[in-house]
């Protein structure tokens, strides 16, 4: 190892992490040009390469970039929007409204999105990232400011992705997926608010107050970018010099052709992500106005934040520029901080956490801790703890369905196997995770969100 | 046995494995390739309406099936359909492995189909291909 291990963890949590996160995250403090520690969040479990919480920063002029470190779904990411409605105006017309949000936004297995793009459209949508959609009527200018890197990060050259991802993409901008993605509404109550102040800064007022949560990515075109330069790296390692433990940690230097272009390619993926959460959001808005009338802008439907957690990142630290990988865990950075749009100078860079579909969901805001701590990190959701097939023994679909529509939740779902992996009982509990985070001073709850509402592929 | 599949609980736990056996190696082709199939959809609700002839060729047998599974979740994707049965054929020549394959299957419509695992790639993770003295053994990870 070239730098110690650092996991995140209660006991509790810590008993709860599968064994292959101590063997995986160890892997990671070998690789080449690793800075101080190789970081598991308390949400951590086994994932390709790096454990799934797995944070890593590398020196740009002697480390490496590995799509292992990234996650193959680039840019899977978390966005919130608020609305000015409460449970009340709501809970009567949650059906309508979950029908109309499950036609809009397509989910499941080879969805297709509603929006048509050319070749040349997509590569746009690769260059510009949200803006394309913004500029094309796909939302409002103001979103792109509560949007991280303002929806569009910097540095994404089309001509480094393959023909077939751009196959895989080009159908799919505006679709959830499957897995563990999803659509949620959910409610904001006062006694789940921890920070009034800051949570009224970031238009979360509570009293019952609906806000929605979309959690995707970059669907098959993110992975197929992974895809192709894994094979890539495979080779290149050879060229290089650099041996790894497990074939889905390959990587190469930065600085290499390999590294750039995979950087490159992995910005388009990146974009693309930010591009397909905004166009949902507009089927969202859409749904909204459709069930209760007036306008999205009457409704209030402003977008909270939305953020990456699967993604590499050159971010400059004491040590000197970093490239910071961040697998399932998403960046923190405290008030003040320059990357960070004015909305949030005073509040810090908010955070949001997936819980399990029945069990809720946080906001938080990074801390100045994160950054001298975690390279401005921290968790990303609660993590898995059981098998699909394990969870699908357990409980039917429907009858989870059924169960959960009896404790207030309505889901909607294409598949329901599907559903049934993904039962509450699968997965960590969020709040031991998220007070783990707290107490390790990395991040600030400001409110817990309570689903109502859940749409899956 | 000709050919069988069985999903594997232990491993992979936001994902998707399983172990596919066959008597031959084109018989282990037939079952991976038969346990891919069931993770997207239930293969009796998808028609045959939609097809796609690939041939592939290498020298190694445990690239070839990779290189396989990998081309059925790009056309999931590329073609948005999902899968009813994709037969094949699998012969050594001249120093390599030659696949011919159909994909059959028809553009996804959850209204008819049972749909279940959107997958998004076919991984190196504890992925091996062997021979077991009377058969031949896969185990696939599969990223959903």
């Amino acid at each position: 190892m070239l730098v110690p291990a650092r996991i995140y963890a209660t006991p509790t949590v810590l008993q709860s992490m599968d064994s292959g996160v101590f063997d995986q995250v160890t892997n990671v403090a070998c690789l080449p040009g690793i800075q101080r520690y190789a970081l598991c969040m308390p949400d951590g479990h086994w994932g390709y390469g790096f454990p799934i919480g797995g944070v890593a920063a590398f020196d740009v002029r002697e480390g490496i970039i590995s799509p292992g470190g990234v996650g193959y779904d680039v840019n899977c990411g978390m966005r919130l929007i608020r609305t000015d409605l409460t449970l009340a105006d709501v809970q009567p017309r949650l059906e309508r409204l979950m029908t109309e949000l499950f036609r809009r936004v397509p989910a499941g297995v080879g969805a297709g999105g509603s929006v048509k793009l050319t070749r040349g459209d997509l590569n746009a949508v690769m260059a510009e990232g949200a803006r394309w959609c913004v500029e094309q009527g796909y939302g409002w200018h103001r979103d792109l400011a509560r949007i991280e890197e303002g929806g569009r990060i910097t540095g994404a050259d089309p001509s480094a992705v393959s023909d077939q991802a751009v196959s895989r993409g080009i159908n799919q901008l505006g679709t959830l997926g499957s897995g563990n993605h999803y659509l949620e509404v959910q409610v904001a109550s006062n006694d789940r608010i921890f920070d009034s102040t800051t949570a009224a800064a970031l238009g979360i007022t509570g009293h019952d107050q609906i806000v929605i949560m979309v959690h995707c990515g970059s669907r098959g075109f993110g992975h197929q970018v992974a895809s192709d330069y894994l094979k890539v790296f495979a080779k290149a390692m050879r060229r290089y010099g650099i041996s790894v433990k497990d074939q889905q940690l390959a990587c190469a230097p930065f600085r290499s052709p390999e590294g750039q272009e995979y950087f490159t390619a992995m910005n388009c993926a990146a974009n693309t992500a930010f591009a397909n959460r905004q166009v949902i959001t507009h089927h969202v808005r859409e749904a909204f106005s459709a069930v209760f009338g007036p306008s999205a802008e009457e409704l209030g439907m402003e977008l909270v934040y939305d953020v990456a957690h699967n993604i590499a990142k050159v971010e400059r630290y004491p040590e000197g520029d970093l490239l910071v990988h961040r697998k399932g865990a998403t960046r923190a950075f405290g008030p003040g901080s320059m990357a960070l749009s004015p909305e949030f100078q005073t509040t810090g860079q908010p955070v949001i956490c997936g819980g399990s579909m029945e069990t809720g969901s946080y906001l938080l805001v990074g801390t100045d801790q994160a950054v001298s701590d975690t390279f401005g990190s921290t968790m990303h959701g609660s993590g898995r703890t059981m098998s699909r097939a394990q969870a699908k023994k357990q409980v039917r679909g429907e009858q989870l369905q059924q169960q959960m529509k009896q404790r207030g939740i309505l889901v909607k779902a294409v598949s329901m196997s599907g559903l049934a992996e993904e039962a509450g009982f699968a997965y960590k509990n969020i709040s031991d995770v998220v007070e783990t985070v707290e107490r390790a001073g990395i991040t600030k709850k400001v409110a817990e969100l309570r689903p109502i509402g859940n749409i899956k592929g | 046995m000709a050919s069988s599949f069985r999903f594997l609980e232990d491993i992979a736990l936001a994902d998707i494995a399983f172990e596919a056996e066959g008597d031959s190696p084109e018989d282990l082709f037939r079952g991976a390739t038969q346990a891919l199939i069931e993770t997207m959809a239930d293969p009796l609700t998808v028609s045959n309406s939609w097809t796609r002839h690939i041939t592939k060729t290498d020298e190694e047998l445990g690239a070839l099936l990779f290189d396989w599974l990998s081309e059925m979740v790009y056309w999931k994707d590329a073609a948005g359909v999902v899968f009813h049965a994709a037969p094949l054929t699998l012969k050594w020549t001249q120093g390599k492995w030659t696949l011919c394959g159909t994909l059959a299957g028809a553009p996804v419509n959850h209204q008819v189909q049972e749909l279940r695992n959107d997958v998004k790639g076919i991984t190196k993770h504890l992925y091996r291909v062997e021979e077991t003295g009377t058969h031949w053994r896969a185990t696939v990870v599969v990223d959903v």
